[in-house]
Formats: C-alpha cells, sequence, structure tokens
C-alpha cells in the first residue's frame, strides 16, 4: 500500500499498524486502531480514510464513503490520503471520484510531476482521453520527458478510435496526432521504440501507407528491434495494403527461404503471385527476385519440398501442406498445371506415410479432403490403411496396433474415413458392427497407457470418443434411447480410465444437459476446471440448463461463476491500460480495450446477469422478502434497459467439442447466426419480463403506500413504461413464435437450442403476458371506483378466470412421468421438468399480480363496507370484481395443490423406479459396460427426483404465500 | 521432428488477434488440458503491456492455435544479471512432439539476445522430468533448486523448483550458469 518507507515522517509510524491490519485482512482491527489515533490527532485525514476502508471491506459502504467525502471535500494534498483514496475508490467501483481527488491536488501543487501523472492514469482508467490529452501536455511542460509527450499523442489516437465520427478521427484527431509527431521527428527528438510504433500507428490509421513504409525503412525504422522480423513483417503489412505485388512477392519468398515453415508467408506468396499473374507487366522490386509466372512458382515449391527430403530428420510440414494449397488454388483458377505437382490422394498419402504417427496429422489433412472427388474416398482410406502396421486378426476379426505409433496411425485413418461421412453412411448393423471394432480398440490400446499419470490422457481415448459419437447418430436416426444409455455407459467408462479428458467429459456433460439430468454436471463442469474467459466461451452449456431444470441451487452458483469473472474483469482491464501507457505499449491500448468491451457485451454476461435476477426473485421475493424489497436490492429499474443489444457478443465457443463430422453436418454460419438470433430473443423475453415484474413492485408499492395515507381518491401513479413493456413484449413473442415455426436444427456437438421452443409450447410465455396484462385493467378500476364500472369489472373478471384456465392448461402440459420403461424400452420425457419449471415461474409471476390486484381492491372493498355503514344499507351485493378475485385466488390455491400432489406422485413413482431391471435390447453387453451404464442411469434417475423436490419444495413455498392474498 | 507453422506475434498484429488470442489461450481444445497452465486475464495482460514482444502465439493452418510462449526481461546489467525469462510455455496435446517448444524457445532466445541478457533461465516443477529432460536437450542446466517454489493445494506438500539456465553470446565464459552449491529458499530469489 501506500508509502511506507518514509519512517521519518511521524505520521507513517503512527499509520503504520493501521496499513498492517488491512494487508493482513484484519479489518475490525484496522478500524479500531484507526478511531484510537483520530482520538488524539483529530486532523490524520489519512486515517479516516483507512478507516473508511476498514468499512468498505466489511460491507459498510455508506458509511465508508461519508467518511471518504469528508477527507475528499478537504482536498488533500499529502501522498498517503491520496493514495489511501484511490484504493478506497477503486474497491467501490468509483473511478471517477479519483480524478476529481487528482484535479484538486494539482491545482493546490501545480508543479508536482507526480499528481499530474496520477492526473492522467486517473482519466485513463474512465477513458477521458480529452483530458488525458491536456494532462499529458501540461505534464511535458512541467518536465520535458519524452514519454509525456508521446501519452498525450496517443490519447488523441484514443480520441480518434472512440469517435462516433469517422470523419472527425480523419480529419482532426490524426492529423493533429501526427504533426505532434512529424515535430518531434523534425526537431530529431525521438529517442524510443515505442514512438516509433506510435508514428506507424497513426500513418497506418490514416491511411498513408506510403509515409509508414518510409518510416518503416527509414532511419527511424532501425529503431524497431524488440519484436522479431518488426519490420519485415510491418513492411508485408503495407505492400498488402499498397497492392505492390511484386515486393509483397519477392519479400515473401526470401522469408520462406528463411523459415519455410511459416505458413502465412505462404498465402501471402500465393496471394502474390495470382495478382502478378493476371496484372501481365513485367515485375520488379528492390526486394528482391519475384515470381509472376505458375512455372516459378511450380518450380519454388518444387525446391522446398526437395530441399526437405535431402534433410535426414525434423522434416517441416510447412512445404507439403503448401503444395496441396497450391494445387487448390491453381484447380481454383482452372490450371491444368495443377497436376504437375501430383496427384493430391498420393501427395496426401505420402504426407500419412511421414506424419501418420503424429496426433496433428488429422488436423493438418482434414483441410485438404476437399481435393479428392467423391469416387476416390474408398480408395484413399484403403490406401491410407495399407499403411497402418497391424497384428494378425484375433478371434473377431479385428487386427490391433503393436505400439503407439501405429495406434496414432490406425486412429488418424479412423478419424479421416469418419470425416469423410463413411461411417454416417452405414446402415445399423454396419454402424453397430463398427462400434464394435472401435470399442475393441479402445480396450485393446488401453494397454500402451498403463504407466500413464492421472493428468494424462489414454492413447486410445479418440476411439472411445468416436464410438459414443456413433452411438449417438444411432439414436438420432432411430430414437433408440438405449443407443444413448450405451453412448452415456461407453464415456464414463473411458472417463474412468482417463480421469482428465475434457472431451469424454464435455461430451458427457452435453449428453446429460440433452437428457435433463443436471446433477452429474455439475461434477463434470466443475473437474473441467475452468477458468476465467473459459466462464464466457463454455459457461452456456451449464447457465443453459440448470435452472430451466428445476435445479435451482446449481443454477445460481453457474451464474456466480460467470458474474464473478465479468466483474473482476472490468476493475481488472483498466489498469492494464495504465501500465501499457507507463511501458509505451501504445498498440496494446486500444487492444485491451477492445477485449474488455467484448467481455462487457458478452451475451452470455447479458444473459447471466438477467437470469440471476430472475432466479432471485423467483426464490426470494415475497417468501423470504417482499418483492419490493429485492427489486430495491438489485437496484432493477424498469424504465431502464441495461443491455446494449446492438452490439451483443457472441462469444460462445460453439466448437469446443469435437467432432468428425463430413462437410455438409457440421457446423456452419447460418447455425451460428441463428442461434444468435434465437438466443437474443430468449434474452429479450426474460429482460422484459424481468422489468415488468419491476413495474409491478412499483405499483404495488405506491398502491399500499396512498392507501395507507389517503385511503380515499388513492390514484396510483401509472408509470408509462407498464404500457410499452407490454407492447415490446407481446411484439417479442410474436416474433419468437415465427421463429420456432421454422424448426431450425443445429448440428448435435454445435450450439445448444435455447429454451425458446419449450418455453412457447409449455403455455408460459402466453399465460406471464395476460397476467402481466392485468394490472392496466386494474388502474382503470382505480381510477373509476367501483360504482361506474360495471362493463370493466366484467372484463376483469373474465380475464380471471382465463388466467386459471391457462394455468390449468400449463399443469396438464407437466402431467407425466420424466422417466418410463416399457418392454425393455426407456423414454425420458424431461420436457416434463421444463414445463414444470415454466409452471413454477409463472406461478409466482401470477402471484405478484395478484398480491397487487389485492392491493387495489382492498381500499375499494373497505370504502364500500364504510358507505354501506353509513347508509345503514342491508343488500349485501358483493361488487363482480371482487367476487372473481375471490374466486380466482381459491382456484390458484387448489391448483397449486393438485400440483404439489401432482410432484409427489411422480417423485413416488421415480423412486420405485428399477432401472437395473432394464435389459438393453439387440445389444450383448458385458457385465462391465452393464455397470457402467447402470451408473449412468441411476445419474439420471437421481437428478430427475432432485429437479422435483427442488421444484416442489419452491412451489410449496409459494402456496403458502397464497393467505397474503385475501382482501 | 521439428515444426511450427505461422507465428503470429500478437504485438505486429491487429487487435482482433490479440482477442482471439487471450480467447484461444483460455479456451480452445488445449487449454482445457490438465497440463496446460491457465492464467488470469491480469497475469497475461500484465504481460502484453509490459513485454509484448515476449508473447509469440504459434497458429496451424487451420487456424488452430497450437501453442504460445510469454516471458520478460529483468534483472541488473551492472551484476550482469539482465536475462530473458520463460514465464509459461504451452504446447496443444495436438501438436505436441513436432518440435514446436524449441521452436518457441529458440524465438524468446533471439529476442534475449538482442536486449543483450547474459543468458535466459525458466522455473520447472523437479517432478517434471519430461520438461526437464527437453531443457536440457535445448541447452539447458539446473543453476540452482528452489525450495518449496510451488505452492501446492488440496493438502499436498509444497514442492521444489528447478532454476534452469542457458548463456547467451554475452555472456561468453559462462559464469551466469556455473551451478550454486546449495539449495535457495523462495524468498531469496529475485
Amino acid at each position: 500500500m501506500a508509502a511506507r518507507g518514509h519512517v521519518q515522517d511521524p505520521n507513517d509510524r503512527r499509520l503504520r499498524p493501521i496499513y498492517d491490519y488491512l494487508d493482513n485482512g484484519n479489518n475490525k482491527m484496522a478500524i479500531q486502531q484507526a478511531d484510537k489515533l483520530l482520538k488524539k490527532h483529530k486532523d490524520l485525514h489519512c486515517a479516516k480514510v483507512l478507516k473508511a476502508i476498514g468499512l468498505q471491506r466489511t460491507a459498510k459502504q455508506d458509511e465508508a464513503f461519508t467518511l471518504a467525502q469528508e477527507v475528499a471535500v478537504l482536498e488533500p494534498t499529502d501522498d498517503n490520503s491520496l493514495q489511501a483514496l484511490t484504493i478506497l475508490y477503486r474497491e467501490m467501483h468509483r473511478p471517477e471520484l479519483v480524478t476529481k481527488l487528482y484535479e484538486a491536488a494539482v491545482r493546490k501543487v501545480p508543479t508536482s510531476e507526480e499528481y499530474h501523472s496520477h492526473l492522467f492514469m486517473a482519466y485513463a482508467r474512465v477513458g477521458e482521453y480529452k483530458k488525458m490529452q491536456q494532462a499529458g501536455m501540461a505534464l511535458y511542460k512541467i518536465v520535458p520527458k519524452n514519454p509525456y509527450y508521446f501519452w498525450s499523442v496517443m490519447s488523441l489516437v484514443m480520441q480518434a478510435i472512440s469517435a462516433q465520427d469517422e470523419k472527425l478521427s480523419q480529419t482532426m484527431f490524426l492529423p493533429l496526432a501526427e504533426r505532434m509527431v512529424e515535430k518531434m521527428v523534425k526537431e530529431e527528438k525521438i529517442e524510443a521504440e515505442a514512438e516509433v510504433q506510435l508514428y506507424f500507428m497513426i500513418l497506418e490509421r490514416l491511411g498513408k501507407y506510403v509515409e509508414a513504409l518510409e518510416v518503416v525503412q527509414g532511419p527511424l525504422g532501425e529503431k524497431l528491434t524488440s519484436e522479431l522480423q518488426s519490420r519485415e513483417n510491418k513492411c508485408m503489412m503495407l505492400y498488402r495494403r499498397l497492392e505492390r505485388w511484386a515486393e509483397c512477392n519477392a519479400l515473401s519468398c526470401k522469408l520462406l527461404l528463411k523459415n519455410p515453415d511459416d505458413w502465412q508467408f505462404y498465402l501471402l506468396y500465393f496471394d502474390s503471385l495470382f495478382h502478378l499473374i493476371d496484372q501481365i507487366e513485367n515485375s520488379h522490386s528492390a526486394e528482391g527476385e519475384v515470381h509472376s509466372s505458375i512455372s516459378q512458382a511450380l518450380s519454388f515449391m518444387e525446391d522446398r519440398i526437395a530441399t526437405e527430403e535431402a534433410k535426414e530428420s525434423k522434416h517441416l510440414r510447412g512445404p507439403y501442406l503448401a503444395r496441396l494449397e497450391l494445387i487448390r488454388r491453381l484447380r481454383e483458377r482452372s490450371c491444368p498445371e495443377a497436376q504437375q505437382l501430383g496427384e493430391p490422394l498420393e501427395l496426401m498419402f505420402q504426407f500419412f506415410v511421414k506424419y501418420g504417427d503424429k496426433p496433428c496429422c488429422i488436423t493438418d489433412l482434414k483441410i485438404f479432403l476437399d481435393l479428392l472427388k467423391p469416387d476416390q474416398h474408398v480408395q484413399f482410406i484403403n490406401r491410407l490403411m495399407e499403411a497402418v502396421p497391424l497384428g494378425a486378426p484375433g478371434e473377431d476379426g479385428v487386427a490391433f496396433p503393436g505400439d503407439t505409433r501405429a495406434l496414432q496411425r490406425h486412429l488418424c485413418v479412423t478419424q479421416l474415413s469418419r470425416s469423410l461421412g463413411q461411417q454416417h453412411a452405414l446402415n445399423t448393423q454396419g454402424k453397430l458392427g463398427l462400434i464394435k471394432e472401435l470399442k475393441a480398440h479402445y480396450r485393446h490400446g488401453l494397454q500402451f497407457g498403463k504407466s500413464c499419470l492421472k493428468t494424462e490422457l489414454q492413447f486410445s481415448d479418440m476411439y472411445c470418443l468416436m464410438a459414443a459419437h456413433v452411438y449417438i447418430d444411432l439414436w438420432l436416426e432411430t430414437g433408440d434411447q438405449n443407443m444413448l444409455w450405451q453412448s452415456l455407459g461407453l464415456l464414463e467408462e473411458g472417463l474412468s480410465h482417463s480421469s482428465s479428458n475434457a472431451q469424454l467429459k464435455l461430451l458427457l456433460l452435453l449428453l446429460y444437459c440433452r437428457l435433463g439430468a443436471f446433477e452429474p454436471v455439475v461434477d463434470l463442469y466443475s473437474s473441467l476446471d475452468a477458468k476465467h474467459v473459459q466462464h464466457d466461451t463454455i459457461g452456456y452449456l451449464l447457465t443453459r440448463y440448470a435452472e430451466s431444470l428445476g435445479q435451482f441451487a446449481a443454477a445460481s452458483q453457474s451464474c456466480n461463476f460467470s458474474l464473478r469473472f465479468f466483474h473482476s474483469n472490468q476493475k481488472d482491464t483498466s489498469e492494464y491500460v495504465i501500465q501499457a501507457y507507463k511501458y509505451g505499449a501504445f498498440e496494446k491500448i486500444p487492444e485491451f480495450i477492445a477485449f474488455r468491451n467484448r467481455l462487457d457485451h458478452s451475451l452470455h454476461f447479458a444473459q447471466v446477469r438477467t437470469e440471476r435476477m430472475l432466479l432471485d426473485l423467483f426464490l426470494e421475493a415475497d417468501i423470504s422478502s417482499p418483492l419490493e424489497e429485492s427489486v430495491k436490492l438489485m437496484s432493477l429499474c424498469p424504465e431502464e434497459d441495461d443491455i446494449l443489444w446492438d452490439s451483443l457478443r457472441d462469444n460462445r465457443d460453439l466448437t469446443v467439442l469435437v467432432s468428425w463430422n463430413p462437410k455438409d453436418r457440421q457446423l456452419n454460419e447460418e447455425h451460428k447466426q441463428r442461434s444468435l438470433e434465437e438466443d437474443t430473443l430468449w434474452l429479450r423475453l426474460r429482460s422484459l419480463t424481468l422489468r415488468l415484474i419491476g413495474c409491478i413492485s412499483a405499483l404495488t408499492h405506491h398502491t399500499s403506500r396512498n392507501s395507507e395515507k389517503t385511503t380515499e381518491n388513492g390514484v396510483a401513479a401509472k408509470p408509462s413504461s407498464l404500457r410499452s413493456l407490454l407492447s415490446q413484449l407481446e411484439n417479442t413473442l410474436n416474433q419468437a413464435t415465427q421463429f420456432t415455426e421454422k424448426q431450425l436444427q443445429y448440428p448435435f456437438v454445435g450450439p445448444v437450442p435455447s429454451r425458446l421452443a419449450q418455453a412457447l409450447s409449455s403455455g408460459c410465455c402466453q399465460c406471464q403476458l395476460s397476467s402481466l396484462q392485468l394490472p392496466l385493467h386494474l388502474q382503470e378500476l382505480e381510477a373509476a371506483g367501483l360504482d361506474e364500472s360495471t362493463a370493466l369489472q366484467t372484463q376483469i373478471s373474465n380475464l380471471f378466470k382465463s388466467l386459471a384456465v391457462q394455468l390449468q392448461d400449463m399443469l396438464e402440459k407437466c402431467k407425466g412421468d420424466p422417466l418410463e420403461v416399457k418392454d425393455s424400452q426407456s423414454t425420458t420425457q424431461h420436457f416434463l421438468l421444463e414445463n414444470l419449471v415454466y409452471f413454477v415461474e409463472t406461478v409466482c409471476i401470477v402471484l405478484w399480480v395478484s398480491n397487487y390486484c389485492g392491493s387495489v381492491l382492498r381500499p375499494l372493498k373497505s370504502s364500500l363496507q364504510k358507505k354501506k355503514k353509513k347508509k345503514k344499507e342491508a343488500s349485501t351485493v358483493t361488487p363482480p370484481v371482487l367476487s372473481a378475485y375471490q374466486e380466482f385466488n381459491s382456484s390458484l390455491q387448489s391448483l397449486l395443490n393438485q400440483a404439489l400432489e401432482h410432484i409427489k406422485s411422480q417423485e413416488i413413482s421415480l423412486t420405485a423406479l428399477k432401472l437395473g431391471a432394464l435389459s438393453l435390447e439387440g445389444q450383448t453387453q458385458s457385465e462391465a459396460e452393464e455397470t457402467f451404464t447402470k451408473t449412468a442411469m441411476d445419474k439420471v434417475q437421481s437428478s430427475y427426483l432432485r429437479s422435483l423436490q427442488e421444484i416442489g419444495e419452491l412451489l410449496k413455498k409459494r402456496a403458502d404465500t397464497l393467505k397474503s392474498l385475501k382482501i | 521432428m521439428f515444426n511450427s507453422l505461422s507465428f503470429a506475434s500478437i504485438c505486429c498484429s491487429s487487435y482482433e488477434i490479440v482477442i482471439f488470442t487471450l480467447i484461444c489461450v483460455f479456451s480452445s481444445h488445449s487449454n482445457l488440458d490438465p497440463l496446460t497452465e491457465t492464467y488470469g486475464i491480469p497475469f497475461y495482460l500484465q504481460y502484453l503491456a509490459h513485454w509484448p514482444e515476449y508473447f509469440i502465439v504459434a497458429e496451424a493452418p487451420g487456424g488452430e492455435l497450437m501453442g504460445y510462449i510469454m516471458g520478460k526481461a529483468e534483472g541488473s546489467v551492472a551484476r550482469e544479471e539482465w536475462h530473458g525469462h520463460v514465464t509459461a510455455l504451452s504446447v496443444a496435446p495436438e501438436f505436441r512432439r513436432l518440435g514446436l517448444a524449441a521452436k518457441l524457445m529458440e524465438m524468446l532466445e533471439k529476442i534475449s539476445e538482442r536486449k543483450g541478457g547474459f543468458f535466459v533461465d525458466l522455473f520447472v516443477r523437479v517432478s517434471n522430468q519430461v520438461a526437464v529432460k527437453m531443457y536440457k536437450q535445448l541447452g539447458y542446466s539446473v543453476y540452482r533448486t528452489v525450495i518449496e517454489y510451488y505452492s501446492a493445494s488440496n493438502g499436498e506438500p509444497d514442492e521444489d523448483a528447478y532454476d534452469m539456465r542457458k548463456a547467451l553470446s554475452r555472456d561468453a565464459e559462462k559464469k551466469s550458469i556455473i551451478p550454486l552449491p546449495h539449495p535457495v529458499r523462495p524468498e531469496d530469489i529475485e
């Protein structure tokens, strides 16, 4: 923490114990010590701030803030106070207050280099680029050091980058930055590499590529030494921008001679080559020899290969793969010369001979498979298989590899065969045979990995994974759920031998989710040990399913993992922007900011934010604390939309699961686009629902307060947002319906479908909308009163009735057993669980709305009774709306009882189910296999049970709140 | 066997690449690999802000991240301790046994040479024999043992580290790599 080295200052000595307590996390003692000190030394401001830090860290934010402000208004200029306040404000997520602090400090001590520099950094933390520019110059005037000058220049660049108006960037900010640097160049004051980098950045952004090239190639360019090939890379980039293909070609040639394995330069070499061929003109380059004909390229490639071949060992992959790439490009242009490089099948075979025993072989060859004609596929695979050394076939006709290298080769061919669609083309019997063979290879291969550590993978894991995929193919084709059970069993078996294999875990996780069993997923995910950005890229796997399957505790936890990551990212990134200024890593600054934005605008972030709040409300509001309090606590403001819909970023890693699907079954751009659209629609629905709940809360609050103070004439304020949010919800619901009508399917290992389709079919969306519309009518009634509103009352009464019917319909869709066994076939109906969750969610909303209705009707009723008393009327005709409301509440009561009983009966039949008795027909499973399959089934069964229990518990708590609705 | 395709040093590329890299470094298949250390974002950002040239990633023709290396330059020039340090080196499982780690190390050494370092050093778990053997093949030798350098979680004992070094051309007499006779404690190293 703050400067503790200066022992000469008695205040430092006095403060020291407080610092120590804070450093050790002993906040209580720090506060006590600060109090003690403040008694003796009233104006030792820093002690106050340190006390505030202690308070902040013990969750007393308000007190901490007040105390800090007491010091801040004094505009302190002592180091200790300033630094302590900076720490405090950062912990409070109020970085803007730090700027105020140092603005005051530099006003009082205008020549302090240190305070000016702190001020600059404070502006950097909040992205005040213009003020940074000024602060940088002010610093430079006090202390003419180059870095300060260039801080100011960089701040201009940042203004250009962040400007909404591109024209302003190009005509004002960037030219100004350019002139500032030019001035230093003319005065020969350029000192550091970072300064040249910044100059380059400015010219590049201005599109002044010729000038940029002059800088890189001139004397200033000599400073660019830190990075490897820094000048070459920059020149190459500029040649491309300038379309100087001759230079581009000559330079890539030169660099490839130096490093024949650098893939990016092959691509540039080919790009430039074909541009030169199209240009016809004769090309020369100062960079060296230029290749502008196909024959030159052919001989260049042949030379590269010959050089590799001449080597004894350590052959590079680059030249061989580049040859295939050149064939592809020549074919695209229909150049007959493609044949001169050889037949792709033969070349790929040769590559396989060289690299087949490396795991990368499949990755390398996969991208060139489309060079093969479809009728060559069988021949290709057979040819490769001949080059796999296998032993003599055993009893079952399967021949096995004798060592790990042979195994890797065999595995490579098997993966290629799947990638070519050969496995998909098999019929059911063929697939079952294939599975048998893959399993045999898997188990045989385990012998090679007996000495593997726990953290290492088994050599033959991929066979296991692939067999599981073939089972899934069969399940998807035939609908036979036994295939799914066997797939799960096999993966469980694989995991028992290779407990660190992430791919096995991911596929298991996905299958359990698809089966509606979330319980096993919790452990699987935590054993993946996902960290940091992974919460953003694969966290969707968890958050999509946890809540929708009624595992509420796990759902909260999943959201928390992700949220913690996102919140810490926001704070952290700013600190490194500041560091980048300090170390002159200017080109990193926009990168860091773009990175932060990418995470801030993450679709997943918006999803977990919204779902977390909804979940908290469903679980807590009106159970442990009133809705109004919960809404206030999460500072939910219905008028404000906290999601920037236009800048949402889809950061999901949709290819994290290995798949060897042929091209036509692979994830494509349309899938990604559709999935993003679907997830966004769902998010919109949820976010609108959340805001509408906020509205209801505000209305209820208002009405009940009004009724306390002025029983008569209690006209509630009408937040205009209610009507507008309702119409938005209705529109989005229409869009959602249209979307789901298209019934788009994603590849199995691609994006997971959102909850949208199931939610719509459960009827919950429509029912929630109907209930949320009720308050509009009740507001009218509140204004009109009971006497002159017969038509309105009838309308409201009908709405209550219709709502009760809709809820009953929803409940009907929950009926049935989630897991059934009939004729040795098991059927899972996990959608029943999802429907139950939708039912419960809807009940929550209906109860909140009902509570609001009660708060409107109650005062109407009591004023009616007063009137009656005054007039002493004997007739007791209850206004229709009041009796309808009471009827509605009693039908809610019976509905909830029904639901609870139903859940109870589902639990009973699920517990009674003996899955062990299920013999998997048509498959002779070994005992060991049966055990693993049984394990998987037990997990699913237990998970369903848990879902039912959690859903039942919540519903029971909700039922208990019913009595408060009486009027 | 030695191979490395397409090195994209992220300090010289567009900002989409840095993002791509950071995302990859955390979330590609390789990072769900138990042997790959995954650090927090601040850790990566700190290195990118301070030593961008020492952050190098290697990418396969299909766009897969094959591996990355991250390091820094530190130490006093006056005491002839100015050197390059390897902080993290990681190769995705499917790109192992291709010599990629050696290539990445070579690049880091080259950068350290340019900066006028006396040597390059790194820390490795004493138990990680595969890595120790590889570094020895690349010309590194054990300079000293650091006791309980790696703090272990879940109740297991802390583990010692080897501090391994390789002299650069500036240290012609190879003074920097003469092994210390006794192990040191983590608090005694800089």
